[in-house]
């Protein structure tokens, strides 16, 4: 009698585990809190893509080496720079004025006063309050009739390329960024600065 | 009393196995309407189908001409399908015998996640984002990449032929992505490039595969093609008539990719609950027949006890293939292009039957305006006026 109390105690302990098995609970019925990270630091939410991390890395590489250009260090006069739109010809979308803005950022912060950006994307805006000024629908410390816009000594472009393989094994992605610093009444190539990432990564099985 | 204390043995089993924990989220009543549906189901309904609505929402907002919108939610979809890499718990649970592949979280099957792309490329051209816009060409060419059968890895026209087409425009060489694409054109070839082109229109039309389970346990994912009464298309733009033939067919992408990883993990599962099934039950048989004699009356109990066990792990193995389907896609991809003058124009646009008759009801007219062609080239805005259209399109629209 106590054998058969002892495998019918036995069996409802397994078909309990089993039956824990089949549950499909509340996930995360607290929710996860927000996990602050540095910019520069690859989260637990990754691809194989142009991610956070990769633009403060390569965006702190470009400005470095721009301050190290012989004709902003030696200039007599305060350099204008002009940042082009970023060409992207990789497999991956990109907010493309990140990259410009965030060398912007770090020139401006460590080498204020070595070179002024020009900012051209907000031209329509200027030309505006220009005009206004020009009419004297606001007042102006300056006389507005003299052309102050200023024309770049140098320009700033960037390229990011990518080549990618996917198989079996999963994917792998090569992204080069390349700056360059140009002259524009030469065409000369005066500084160029490049990076390069390559990152694979394989999904679940069940995605395959 | 001893018959009586066994009996209760498989109540008290299902009792437990009944003790399931209850999902929190209230039901959804669906309306039919995407943008109804959509909104209600993210928000309450499970986090796995929160990209099957998000694909479903972006493509409604689409044809309603609300490109914004349609970006907005796309970009969402789109951040979670591209990070699937490495660990992910949905995914481990979605291979756990006693759980379904729909546990995973959805990013739909490769055709599914390549039209998120064709359809995000499309509006980053739409917003003045060319590059941006092969970005997501390519990358829709990428994910057919990896299919189990070679000869149908990366053999979408369309997406080539954009990345290629792009690249001329961008003053780059398309020359190669436009020879892939007429190597994989099975139904019509595209044609040639137009730098000066400046009105770029994409059509699509017919109903996309649906998906089905077959097998003993369902465990065979399948999609059923629909035979689509639209087979072709053509814009009436500026005085001139632009065909819009089938250039890619989603059912035939569907559907010669080869297995999946996942279809072999599904088969075993199948063969684990089918293996299960039968022993639990041939013990049950045997263990009732030897606990009918007084010698073999506990050898029979614990036979009959463990052939329930193995029923119940049988009835708990669930290898039912993920059916979730983004059905509202078409079956059909097309694209055509014109050189417009600036100012405002009016596109209508026309569907065919297999024997070139219009079909009369789904007619579909865009007013849209052509801009001058920017002072700078390179400067970010390209000028192009891109409109998407299908035969499911809300019209008149005006852009």
């Amino acid at each position: 009698m106590k054998t058969t109390w002892q495998l019918t105690l036995g069996m409802m302990g397994l078909a309990t585990l089993l039956s824990g098995c089949a549950t499909s609970g509340v996930k995360n019925p607290s929710g996860i809190p927000v996990t602050e990270m540095r910019a520069d630091e690859r989260g637990f939410v990754a691809g194989t893509g142009i991610e956070s991390q990769d633009i403060v890395t390569v965006a702190d590489k470009m400005a470095r080496g721009l301050l190290s250009v012989p004709e902003i260090v030696n200039a007599k006069a305060t350099p204008r720079i002009v940042c082009l739109p970023v060409k992207n010809d990789t497999a991956f979308p990109i907010n493309k004025d990140i990259f410009l803005e965030e060398i912007m950022a770090n020139l401006n912060e460590k080498a204020a006063g070595k070179m002024r950006f020009l900012a051209r994307e907000r031209m329509s805006e200027l030309e505006a309050e220009r005009n206004l000024k020009r009419t004297g629908a606001v007042t102006s410390s300056t006389d507005p009739n003299v052309q102050q816009f200023k024309g770049a000594d140098f320009m700033l472009t960037g390229n990011l390329m990518g080549t990618t393989t996917t198989t079996s094994a999963g994917r792998s992605d090569y992204i080069l960024y390349s700056f360059k610093l140009i002259d524009p009444n030469t065409s000369d190539v005066l500084w160029q600065g490049s990076h390069r990432i390559k990152k694979q990564g394989q999904s679940d099985a069940v995605y395959r | 009393m001893n018959a009586l204390r066994w009996l209760c043995l498989p109540v008290v089993c299902l009792g437990l196995t009944a003790c399931e924990t209850t999902s929190s989220r209230s039901s959804i009543v669906l309306t039919g309407d995407p943008l109804v549906d959509g909104p209600a189901a993210i928000r309450n309904g499970p986090a796995r189908d929160r990209v099957l609505w998000q694909y479903r929402m972006a493509l409604a907002y689409l044809r309603r001409g609300q490109y914004p919108q349609a970006a907005a939610i796309l970009d969402q979809a789109l951040a979670r399908i591209n990070a699937i890499y490495g660990a992910d718990k949905d995914a481990k649970k979605a291979r756990n015998l006693f759980q379904t592949e729909s546990k995973k979280g959805f990013i739909g099957e490769p055709y599914e996640r390549v039209m998120a792309y064709y359809y995000r490329g499309i509006l980053y051209w739409h917003a003045g984002e060319p590059d941006n816009a092969r970005a997501c060409f390519r990358n829709a060419q990428i994910i057919d990449a990896d299919a189990e059968n070679k000869s149908y890895a990366a053999d979408y026209v369309l997406p080539d032929y954009l990345d290629g087409f792009i690249n001329d425009d961008l003053g780059g060489d398309g020359a190669d992505a436009i020879k892939r694409a007429n190597e994989n054109a099975k139904m019509w070839r595209p044609p040639g490039f137009d730098r000066a082109a400046n009105v770029f229109f994409f059509v699509d039309y017919g109903n996309g595969p649906a998906k089905f389970a077959t097998g003993e346990y369902s465990q065979e994912l399948r999609f059923q093609c629909h035979d689509s009464p639209v087979r072709s298309a053509r814009v009436r733009v500026g005085g001139r008539d632009l065909k819009a033939p089938p250039y890619d067919d989603l059912c035939f992408q569907a559907t010669t990719r080869g297995g999946r990883v996942m279809d072999h993990i599904l088969a075993n599962k199948a063969v684990f609950k089918g293996t299960t099934a039968t022993v639990g039950t041939a013990a049950i048989i045997t263990g009732a027949v030897l606990a009918t004699q007084h010698d073999t009356q506990t050898a029979g109990l614990a036979v009959m006890g463990a052939g329930l066990i193995a029923t119940i792990i049988s009835a708990a193995t669930t290898p039912a293939a993920d059916t979730r389907t983004w059905e509202s896609l078409p079956l059909y991809l097309s694209f055509t292009f014109a050189q417009l003058p600036p100012g405002q124009q009016t596109a209508t646009v026309e569907f065919f039957d297999a024997s070139n008759r219009t079909i009369a009801g789904l007619a579909k007219t865009i007013t849209f305006t052509v801009p001058e062609r920017p002072a700078v080239p390179g400067s970010g805005q390209t000028g192009d006026v891109v409109i998407f259209v299908s035969d499911k399109s809300t019209t008149p629209q005006t852009l």
